[in-house]
């Protein structure tokens, strides 16, 4: 199973899908432009503590996390 | 007079401790509790271990190599370290949404470790005092 987290005022909100069905991968995917076209950074961990500045779908990735536009205090 | 009984040796440090343990565990639950979760998961060892030891944690920036020191909160909390680590310049920025803590400070350090220019561009500057990065309590 593979995981979208994003983040929001009450933590985040957890989309798991398996990515060898190709109906759940395909709403992953759709899930994963609708957010980034909105304004989404999206990140993948590539070990511990390394993380990956996305801006494609990465099918194989496990944890993807999504942060809203930054913007100065 | 007022009842007031001196706490045996050690006793502040095991009521701190104690303190800690209530806050990581007993509040998973919250917004809170659950974005330092996340945050916790996403730190390197060694940033987990500064973050559990001293409430801040240091990053990489991603195109200038400068080291940064991300302080526990949720504004006016991000600091560029110079070569002797003290503090050189204070960075203010943060996602749009008031985003509980942990995810404010996963998304900083995201940010810098990945897209450093773009966050530089969009940051606010402010003088680093000791002011700033007071840590009210316990929460690596």
């Amino acid at each position: 199973m593979a995981i979208q987290i994003v983040m929001n005022r009450t933590g985040d909100s957890r989309h798991s899908f398996n990515p060898d069905e190709q109906q759940e991968l395909a709403k992953a995917e759709q899930r994963f432009y609708e957010l980034t076209n909105a304004g989404f950074t999206a990140a993948v961990r590539t070990g511990p503590g390394q993380t990956l500045h996305i801006r494609s779908f990465d099918a194989n990735a496990e944890e993807t996390v999504f942060f809203p536009r930054l913007v100065g205090g | 007079m007022f009842g007031f009984r001196p706490l045996p040796p050690g006793g502040r440090s095991r009521r701190r401790a104690t303190r800690a343990l209530f806050i990581r565990h007993g509040a998973e639950g919250t917004p809170e509790g659950r974005s330092l979760r996340l945050l916790r998961e996403w730190l390197s060892p060694t940033q987990r271990e500064q973050f559990a030891k001293r409430g801040y944690f240091e990053v990489i920036g991603s195109d200038s190599g400068k080291r940064y020191r991300i302080h526990a909160g949720a504004s006016v909390n991000v600091c560029e370290m110079d070569e002797r680590g003290r503090p050189l310049e204070g960075l203010c920025f943060m996602p749009i949404g008031a985003l509980p803590i942990g995810d404010v400070m996963l998304a900083q350090k995201i940010a810098l470790e990945t897209c450093e220019r773009e966050v530089r561009a969009v940051a606010r500057r402010f003088t680093p005092n000791g002011f700033h990065f007071r840590q009210a309590r316990p929460l690596g």
